[in-house]
């Protein structure tokens, strides 16, 4: 089990390098993305659906709590206000405007803020709501006013400003004509600002009509082909929470690059991550008097005189076959150099060419960039096309940045897809798969087994079928990290005890247990000898190892120092395992820093050679 | 536990110095393999043991030299790890010798080593490679008994000649390809070679019936095969666990890891330029406090905080860790987000129960969506189980899914349905008959397989290739450039000739049906107008603010850059020093320090500081010859201002910008000043009058 170990740690480095490698100056940052919830408060917007279903103010309110935990956990740099309009009450920063309720202006939102929205959900929110807001008069014009007046209040560089008005009411203000007007007057003064304003327009009856009024204060999709304004209204927590969650992350691209086909042709792309691992985030180190946040400063000096070494006094090392062999910085980093960055069509395979579990690496989603080569979407558009119908994929060779050894990736067609809503559920574009090479595939040797009879499989797929469930991505939260930040919101807020979090991809035995019922006696019967446990051997095995998990440890490994230092004169330490190389460097009084074993080896060799 | 010791046993007598006028002695070319073959051995850091015994050698050192027995025979090295000083004394001490030595007794002289110097030791299995030209007569009075012994010891052999084993009787291609760099094939053996060469068909056919002869080399064939370093290998380590579906249904799996993206095991160490000593290099690490003396404070006196949005929350280890989300353990397969892994079944019972699994899966096209835990300290996954049935094998493929948070859902503007970009018919067969000529895998009408012509999962990664070529190279070269890039990796990479030739004429043609054209960049921003955007020039508010992410923005650098400097004495040290080099780029970047001076001057409610310091500034600019970065900073500020009247700032910080304006040298530039005044007048009105 010992390399096992040694091994899952090399692994978590491993990751932590491929992170690197991905966040690295993947876009650069221009400011902090903005995000104001203008929210109707008006009385419709409490009005409770039938059989219970939340009203549509709750339904909002839960929104925009998920997307405040969302903003803290994937992106707390940005900026988020939450606005309500139509109340009896006022609140806003020089009180100029009535009936709008400032209840969060544009800031980094943090465990207060969720509190706060929290406690306008549900039943008590709603009394709380009107209790502190009231529902009132609607001057729209005033309620863009005054989120204009939030976006210029903010001293930040802001790179990206949206504004999402959340409301069930098509006709705000009952045909006054006067503040209709004012209300354009000041989308249009928001919009020329920069401001993108959408509208989450929710489900009343009758129907939500877009066309007399909204049309004309939300903006115009990018281009005339984006499907800009949904025309269906939300009726659907999951619904709303999807179309928010589509619009609320700006897309960068990574990486804008040239698909080259031959001489000459070369298609514009950008690459974007559409999955990028979330992890818990670093630590900050705190000065304990004061809790302020402290910050490092890491200096490179030599040992002997003390002095700060410049990047030209250094230079790189690496020991192989009892050599040092150095070269310079610079060379370190031409060495990985192939070409310049790009992809570049190497040809065509049939889709079932591509193998399941050949690639390493999350896939990436390519797109033209008209904007950088005119004509890219055009030929990207056909080979999207011309792939997807006849079932291929594109090889290409992938240089993604400066000095970046290459990959080969596949370039997967993708066909755009929108549901009945009219809401696009997967975007045109190529998935792109990093393949991996010879060195990263395993040589396995598979066990010979016998097959199963068909009757065996058959009972198998009763049991498959009583188990199926309609897989979505987005169903499945990190218990890792939910737990992580409940803890930092329960330390945040003085609460007792963090918030209790479900453990999304815990298996519910019980149900399954109950919807199998005979089924997995059966099928146990018809593989299983009687008597035969798959379980007892590996249990009793678990068992020891909780109990000796901490407290029991390994008799000590020592290795007679004669037999180590033949050991480091024939360069075979290698063949130590690492409990006993740890062993050996404190037998030595060798100091590691590191616990790979190449570096244990290292730190002995050099004390004992010498 | 598990290494293959090898002895090289190579042939340095006088006949392997021979050779055709022209061509090269077998003596270099044997040369030549061992060398790549230790190379790779190196930089594989193989843990396999290697000997190297010599033949033909004038003298004699072997253990077996015993009347006169096992002659001109050497050992030069016993079985150690290779390394370079290896590669050394094979470069500098092993020389063309004159005699001639029994190839046969130099087998046995490593038979001999390898059973004595692995007594005791665990292998997988002992090697010898001889190279040879086979010019002596070998004694074949103990073939059996040697043959007998190689079987018993389970040592395997490989040959490595000047000329093939077998004469090309299937003609054609292979002798094509072999070409003329084999002197002497099939014609020109002496009949001691030739009568050696039968010997060696005979020991390898009676060690391997079917397939000894492919153990059989000539010099080039290896030297070619050679040229790549060892691809990295790693023993696929088996992880025992369970597949569970329920508490009721169990079935015992063992999980591999099949496809992980490998990194090279080494890192760059630093060293000092001078001494290539890495122990004269120390790296530092210092904490210290946010305020203007920059104070240090020892890293005890720190402790663990993490940000929860806006909020800081100290958090200490201990907390942490007792209240992190914890789990029971290893349950069903994977480690890392792209990697997947191949469960077999484990133990015979197991094994019919996952099958009934894969193939149910299989017929019914469906996969396991599971959690899986590699051990009590990792963090569990959500992957997706897919079933595999293989001819031979069946098993089940794990890949890992995306997490919630790990999404980020994108729309894209429609490209199928946008008039604007959809492609014509007759692009579209031009893309079409660009896929055909560029089909990698080619059908033969006759053979139901298909050949795939471009393998990416063959290619060693090139990275590795060219890192092992370039330390190589260093190591044997000190002191010279870096080589060029090895041609065989270069054409590995490359689009296959057969297809670059094939898609000339449908390129060509897609050229013309899709013009491109590249978009002109905008220029690099030079005046300051660009810098600072618009509104320096045009009092347009609405212009300014439109597109403001092309905009190269102070505040954006300021927030980037210079909240690291501390404030007040440190900012203008640095602004100082900034200005010491006349240069646009470094004039902007004092000006974002001295913005940054001022917004922490509105922040302390302190504008003493800042104005004095801009007074002085001021007054030393024609002595210093400053006067275009004064104009940048006039106009920069303006656009400051122009955006402080917009936002409604408080009256202090509107106080601030009168100050500035009051900096302004006023003799030449009063024009400027009446401009500034004007565009504050104009844009205050616009938005004075809307205030209900």
């Amino acid at each position: 089990m010992a390399e096992w170990n040694a091994y899952y740690q090399n692994e978590d480095e491993d990751e932590e390098q491929e992170e690197g490698e991905q966040s690295g100056g993947d876009y650069k940052v221009t400011g902090r993305d903005s995000l104001v919830f203008l929210v109707d408060a008006s009385k419709e917007m409490f009005i409770k659906g039938e059989d219970g279903e939340p009203s549509n103010f709750d339904m909002t309110m839960q929104v925009v709590r998920s997307v405040y935990t969302s903003k803290i956990i994937s992106s707390h740099r940005d900026l988020v206000a939450l606005v309500f309009y139509g109340t009896e009450q006022s609140k806003n920063p020089r009180n100029s405007f009535k009936y709008v309720y400032v209840y969060h202006d544009l800031d980094e939102p943090g465990a207060k803020r969720v509190q706060e929205v929290d406690a306008l959900r549900g039943e008590k929110g709603a009394r709380l709501a009107a209790e502190t807001m009231g529902s009132g008069e609607t001057s729209l014009g005033d309620a863009l006013w005054c989120c204009a007046n939030l976006y210029s209040d903010i001293k930040l560089r802001l790179s990206h400003k949206r504004l999402m008005i959340f409301t069930c009411r098509d006709e705000p203000h009952r045909g006054d004509s006067a503040k209709d007007r004012q209300a354009r007057t000041k989308a249009s003064d928001l919009k020329e600002t920069g401001v993108i304003i959408d509208l989450m327009h929710l489900m009343k009856p009758g129907g939500f009509d877009v066309a007399p009024f909204f049309r004309d204060i939300v903006s115009q999709p990018e281009d005339e082909s984006e499907l800009g304004l949904h025309l269906e209204p939300c009726d659907k927590l999951e619904d709303l929470q999807k179309r928010v969650r589509a619009k609320e992350q700006k897309k960068r691209a990574m990486a804008r690059l040239n698909l080259c086909l031959g001489e000459g042709i070369n298609v514009a792309v950008g690459i974007y991550a559409t999955a990028v691992t979330a992890r818990k985030p670093a630590a900050i180190r705190l000065y304990r008097e004061t809790n302020e946040p402290v910050r490092s400063k890491t200096r490179t000096f030599h040992m002997q005189t003390g002095s700060l070494l410049l990047p030209s006094e250094i230079k790189k090392a690496q020991t192989y076959g009892k050599k040092q062999i150095v070269m310079e910085r610079d060379e370190v980093d031409s060495i990985k150099k192939f070409q310049d960055p790009g992809l570049y069509l190497i040809g065509f395979k049939p889709m079932e060419k591509l193998k399941t579990h050949h690639h390493i690496r999350p896939a990436v989603f390519l797109y033209p960039e008209e904007g950088e080569v005119k004509g890219s979407a055009c030929l990207f558009s056909a080979l999207l096309m011309k792939c997807s119908e006849r079932n291929v994929f594109a090889l290409c060779r992938c240089v993604s940045r400066r000095n970046y050894p290459p990959r080969f990736v596949a370039l997967v067609p993708q066909r755009e897809e929108v549901d009945e809503g009219k809401v696009q559920f997967t975007p045109p574009g190529f998935n792109v798969i990093y393949l991996p090479y010879a060195d990263d595939l395993r040589t396995l040797d598979p066990p010979q087994c016998p097959s199963a009879s068909q009757i065996q499989v058959d009972k198998m797929k009763e049991i498959v079928s009583k188990l199926r469930f309609k897989y979505r991505s987005e169903a499945f939260e990190n218990p890792v990290i939910q737990q992580h930040y409940r803890n930092l919101e329960a330390l945040a807020l003085d609460m007792m005890a963090p918030e209790d979090t479900e453990d999304l991809i815990m298996p519910k035995v019980d149900q399954i247990n109950h919807r199998l019922g005979p089924l997995a006696e059966e099928f146990k019967d018809l593989v299983y000898p009687a008597g035969y446990n798959p379980e007892s051997k590996s249990v009793a095995k678990r068992k020891t190892a909780i109990v000796g998990g901490v407290a029991e440890k390994k008799p000590k490994a020592e290795v007679p120092e004669d037999e180590l230092r033949a050991h480091v004169q024939n360069g075979t330490l290698g063949k130590l395992t690492v409990p006993v190389l740890k062993e050996a460097c404190k037998q030595f009084g060798v100091r590691t820093t590191g616990t790979k074993k190449q570096e244990l080896i290292d730190a002995l060799t050099t004390r004992l050679a010498a | 536990c598990c290494w293959d010791p090898l002895v090289l046993c190579m042939d340095v007598g006088f006949s392997m110095s021979n050779s055709a006028p022209g061509e090269e002695p077998p003596f270099e070319l044997a040369k030549k393999v061992i060398q790549k073959f230790v190379q790779r051995q190196v930089f594989a850091e193989n843990k396999d043991e290697l000997a190297l015994v010599l033949f033909g050698t004038d003298s004699t050192k072997n253990p077996l030299d015993r009347d006169g027995q096992y002659q001109n025979i050497t050992v030069h090295r016993h079985l150690m790890i290779p390394d370079f000083e290896l590669l050394e004394e094979i470069e500098n001490q092993v020389h063309p010798e004159s005699q001639q030595a029994d190839w046969m007794d130099a087998l046995v002289v490593c038979m001999d080593l390898l059973q004595t110097e692995t007594k005791g030791k665990k292998f997988d299995r002992l090697n010898v490679a001889l190279l040879t030209d086979l010019s002596t007569q070998a004694n074949q009075d103990h073939l059996d008994v040697i043959i007998e012994n190689l079987k018993q010891a389970g040592i395997t052999l490989q040959f490595f000649l000047p000329f093939p084993a077998e004469d090309d009787e299937e003609g054609g291609g292979d002798s094509d390809r072999r070409g003329p760099g084999h002197p002497g094939t099939g014609k020109g053996l002496s009949r001691e070679q030739k009568e050696s060469l039968d010997l060696v068909k005979h020991v390898m056919l009676s060690l391997d019936e079917e397939d000894g002869l492919d153990q059989v080399y000539t010099f080039r064939d290896a030297i070619e095969q050679l040229c790549m370093f060892k691809r990295i290998e790693r023993r696929p380590m088996a992880w025992p666990c369970q597949l569970t579906i329920g508490s009721c249904l169990s079935i015992r799996i063992v999980g591999y890891k099949a496809v992980t993206e490998e990194r090279l095991k080494k890192m760059w160490v630093t060293v000092d330029a001078q001494s290539n000593q890495k122990e004269d290099v120390k790296r530092e690490t210092v904490y210290c406090l946010d305020d203007d003396n920059e104070t240090e404070v020892k890293k005890d006196d720190t402790i663990q905080g993490f940000r929860y949005g806006s909020d800081i929350v100290p958090f200490s280890k201990v907390d942490q860790d007792q209240m992190k989300y914890k789990h029971d353990g290893k349950c069903f397969a994977v480690l890392g987000f792209t990697k997947q892994n191949l469960v077999f079944s484990w133990g015979q019972h197991a094994g019919v129960a996952l099958s009934a699994l894969i193939r149910a899966l299989d017929e019914l096209q469906m996969v396991a969506i599971v959690r899986y835990a590699y051990d009590r300290r990792s963090n569990p996954q959500v992957g997706a189980a897919f079933p595999c049935v293989k001819q031979d094998y069946e098993c089940l493929m794990y890949v890992q899914l995306p997490f919630m948070e790990d999404l980020r859902q994108f729309t894209f503007p429609s490209l199928e349905n946008n008039k604007k970009l959809s492609p014509s018919d007759t692009q579209l067969s031009a893309v079409d008959s660009l896929i055909d000529s560029m089909m990698l895998v080619q059908k033969d009408d006759d053979d139901a397989d298909q050949k795939d012509i471009f393998k990416v999962h063959h290619i060693p990664n090139p990275a590795f290739q060219r890192h092992f070529q370039c330390l190589h190279h260093r190591a044997v070269n000190p002191g010279t450039p870096l080589p060029p890039m090895e041609p065989w990796l270069k054409a590995a990479l490359e689009r296959p000739d057969v297809i670059s030739e094939r898609c000339q004429a449908p390129l060509e043609e897609i050229k013309r049906k899709f013009p491109l054209i590249e978009v002109e960049k905008k220029k690099k921003l030079k005046t300051s107008a660009q810098i600072f955007g618009k509104d320096a020039e045009e009092p347009d508010a609405k212009k300014a603010k439109g597109d403001e992410e092309e905009d190269y923005n102070l505040a954006d650098i300021a927030e980037g850059s210079v909240t690291s400097v501390r404030i007040r004495g440190q900012l203008t040290h640095r602004i100082e020093q900034l200005l010491s080099n006349k240069n646009t780029h470094y004039y902007m970047k004092s000006i974002t320090c001295i913005q940054a001076f001022r917004e922490q001057s509105v922040k302390l409610g302190n504008a003493d500081l800042y104005n004095s310091y801009l007074q002085s500034l001021k007054r030393s600019i024609p002595n210093r010859r400053l006067e275009v970065f004064w104009d940048l900073l006039v106009q920069g500020m303006l656009s400051r201002i122009t955006a402080g009247f917009l936002s409604n700032r408080p009256f202090l910080e509107r106080r601030l910008h009168f100050h500035i304006i009051a900096a302004v040298p006023s003799a030449e530039d009063t024009g400027d000043v009446d401009d500034l005044v004007c565009v504050c007048d104009f844009l205050a009105f616009k938005y004075l009058t809307d205030v209900p």
